[in-house]
């Protein structure tokens, strides 16, 4: 296997070898200063899937999940150990440009944080920053088929001028989720991203993540079970910085071994 | 009947009266602190326009010049100028008298008179007055302004304004003209060149210096140790009087850098030393302002901090930052103290061409006037007063609109 850096990779090389998981985490620890957080996870998250972390509150699965793009950088005394390994890279790896990962893994975040921009420049920053676009036509084509996959498009077509900042709550989240994906990333995570929205516009994302995993490796923190189960193939259990149970979403909710996992998803515990 | 209480009713809790009227009391001192501070701006802007808006007018004298009289002193001004203030006053007889009758008249007539053209016919031509008389004049003759007049120009100017013979007109000269030992003559207008100059050199220095230090410590610095020292020493330094920088910008700025005493140049130095600490920390302020999911957002789609800073999070902190920065040159607007100790208290008569020409600023116009013993001159300040404040009103206006108009909607 030919370890190939992120740094040089493009945005379609195909999985390296054999290797059938898109990302792979192999003993992760997190602490922060004498906190530990993290406990060793081990975790596979195979390709065009949606992997479900699920816990209760403070148990790592969003420390874990920004660790997969290597978010918790920014945090001083975040300490990361172990290995994390996108296609069969390691990118904790020194040669790693956190910005060029970041750009084969996008993220959307809990609350809705669009720019305070307009709803054209929401989606084509992230373009433009890496230089996908070579002229306005690119970038009008780049920005229309990102806010339709983000199935945004019909409802912003005539006001694209507008401020982000001027949709509901539910179009916000869209429009970040078009941002997230304009810029081609191969895997989106995505944390709790509906814990900010109402039911309906809760159903509406929840649609858009069973048509984004077409094309996109999806990893979702959510805090309602109900919601894994809808939209997740595969489901993690997070149990006080460790992995408890890992498997196929439907085997967790109707026959979880282990206790823990059975508690919390009867809401015993949680 | 009558002593049944409204279960809903305001008596149905006990205290709750006296909560209401705490309320009351405590509003009503709000009231009165209110009120009390616009009463002492109201006698401080009254009292300073009062005193002031004469130093914007000038008061003139009508003198007739017959063609005589002209031809008999062509070659000098000087002459024709107290020749022609005698024909035009009653009677002045002896020596004394002659130099009071000259004492009457401003000294920029002189100038005029040699710029008139040739006299075929009798004209009648406006003269300034000299400062006591324009004094006089302006307070209506009233008893205390008029002691500095001898009893005969007290009577010459009875006459003239029996006559109709004075009036008052816009003085533009005071907006243009340079420092003068005249107070007829002298004006702000270099001292507010001066100033110009000298905010121009302070906004330049400290905004970027002020911001790029303001974003480091912000964004990029890491938290440690000697970030926190610096910080500490940051906020002392808002806190060193004034007077210190001017000490600093003596030693350094002129003494080993040798740079131009009294320039603007070095006192638009000496500000910015002075104002950095403030616009570093309003800056900081408005920069931790810009909400964190703005920060993950931009690193999220895999830009670099720079852009990050430069396209997201400096534009939302930018309306934080001017405020900071104008109400910073606002203060160094109205300093003294240090330009003392450079040199930019002389007397300077020119208005400044250059940065490194000799100027002065507003205050220390203002305070120069103050010293001076001529009456005159007390309208002077109180004029230069009015201009120091309607230029800190334009610049405060300038930061509220700014503010306005670069803060977004979220």
């Amino acid at each position: 296997m030919v370890n190939v850096s992120l740094k040089e990779k493009s945005a379609t090389a195909p999985i390296a070898g054999d290797v059938p998981h898109k990302l792979v985490a192999q003993d992760v620890f997190v602490s922060y200063a004498d906190n530990q957080a993290l406990h060793g996870i081990d975790l596979e998250i195979p390709p065009q899937q949606v992997t479900a972390l699920i816990g209760p509150s403070g148990c790592g699965k969003t420390t874990f999940l920004r660790c997969i793009n290597r978010m918790n950088d920014l945090i001083p005394i975040c300490k990361v150990t172990g290995k994390i390994e996108l296609d069969g890279n390691d990118i904790y790896d020194k040669s790693v440009d956190v910005e060029v990962l970041r750009r084969h893994v996008g993220m959307v975040f809990q609350k809705p944080n669009p720019f305070p921009k307009s709803i054209y420049e929401n989606v084509a920053y992230g373009p433009r920053i890496h230089g996908l676009a070579k002229s306005k036509a690119d970038m009008d084509v780049i920005v229309e088929k990102s806010l339709v996959r983000a199935g945004l498009w019909d409802e912003v077509k005539d006001r694209l001028d507008q401020s982000g900042t001027s949709l509901s709550g539910g179009q916000q989240q869209r429009l970040c989720i078009a941002r997230t994906i304009a810029i081609g990333p191969e895997v989106v995570l995505m944390d709790e991203p509906c814990s900010a929205l109402d039911p309906i516009a809760t159903a509406r994302i929840e649609e858009l993540i069973h048509d984004l995993k077409k094309r996109y490796t999806i990893v979702i923190v959510t805090h309602s079970m109900q919601q894994a189960a809808r939209v997740s193939d595969l489901t993690a259990f997070f149990h006080l910085g460790n992995l408890v149970e890992k498997g196929e979403t439907n085997q967790i909710f109707t026959n979880p071994i282990d206790t823990r996992t059975e508690a919390y998803i009867t809401g015993r515990i949680g | 009947m009558t002593d049944t209480i409204h279960p809903l009713s305001r008596g149905a809790l006990p205290g709750l009266t006296a909560r209401y009227r705490k309320e009351k009391v405590f509003k009503h001192i709000g009231l009165v602190a209110i009120l009390f501070s616009l009463s002492f701006l109201a006698i401080l802007i009254s009292g300073i326009v009062l005193k002031g808006y004469g130093a914007f007018l000038k008061t003139e004298v009508m003198i007739e010049i017959t063609p005589e009289l002209y031809d008999a002193n062509k070659g000098s001004s000087f002459t024709l100028l107290r020749k022609a203030t005698i024909a035009n006053l009653p009677a002045v007889e002896g020596r004394k008298e002659r130099r009071a009758a000259y004492g009457m008249i401003g000294e920029g007539s002189e100038e005029l008179l040699a710029e008139m053209p040739p006299v075929t016919s009798t004209v009648q031509i406006w003269l300034p007055t000299s400062d006591l008389v324009d004094v006089a004049y302006k307070h209506d003759l009233a008893p205390e302004f008029t002691d500095i007049l001898t009893d005969k120009q007290l009577v010459w100017l009875e006459g003239w304004i029996g006559e109709d013979r004075v009036r008052t007109r816009f003085n533009a000269g005071f907006l243009t003209n340079g420092d003068s030992r005249d107070p007829e003559r002298a004006g702000i207008g270099g001292s507010f060149i001066g100033s110009i100059f000298t905010l121009l050199v302070c906004l330049l220095l400290s905004f970027g210096v002020g911001v790029a230090a303001a974003i480091y410590l912000e964004e990029f610095a890491p938290k440690n140790k000697m970030t926190t020292f610096l910080e500490v020493n940051i906020n002392n330094l808002a806190t060193v009087p004034s007077i210190i920088f001017g000490l600093l910008g003596l030693a350094v700025f002129l003494n080993v850098f040798g740079l131009p005493r009294s320039s603007s140049l070095v006192g638009g130095m000496v500000l910015s030393l002075m104002t950095l600490p403030t616009i570093i920390i309003a800056s900081r302020v408005s920069l931790q302002a810009v909400p964190p999911s703005i920060r993950e957002a931009a690193l999220g789609v895999g830009a670099s901090r720079v852009q990050m800073v430069f396209h997201h999070v400096l534009p939302l902190a930018m309306p934080g930052v001017l405020t900071g920065a104008i109400l910073g040159m606002a203060r160094a607007l109205g300093e003294t103290a240090p330009l003392i100790m450079i040199g930019m208290v002389a007397f300077i008569a020119d208005v400044p061409g250059g940065f490194t020409e000799p100027a002065t600023v507003l205050p220390v116009q203002v305070f120069l006037w103050s010293d001076s013993p001529e009456r005159a001159f007390q309208e002077k300040t109180a004029g230069a007063i009015i201009v120091l404040l309607a230029f800190l009103l334009v610049m405060n206006l300038a930061a509220i609109i700014m503010r306005k108009k670069l803060e977004k909607k979220w």
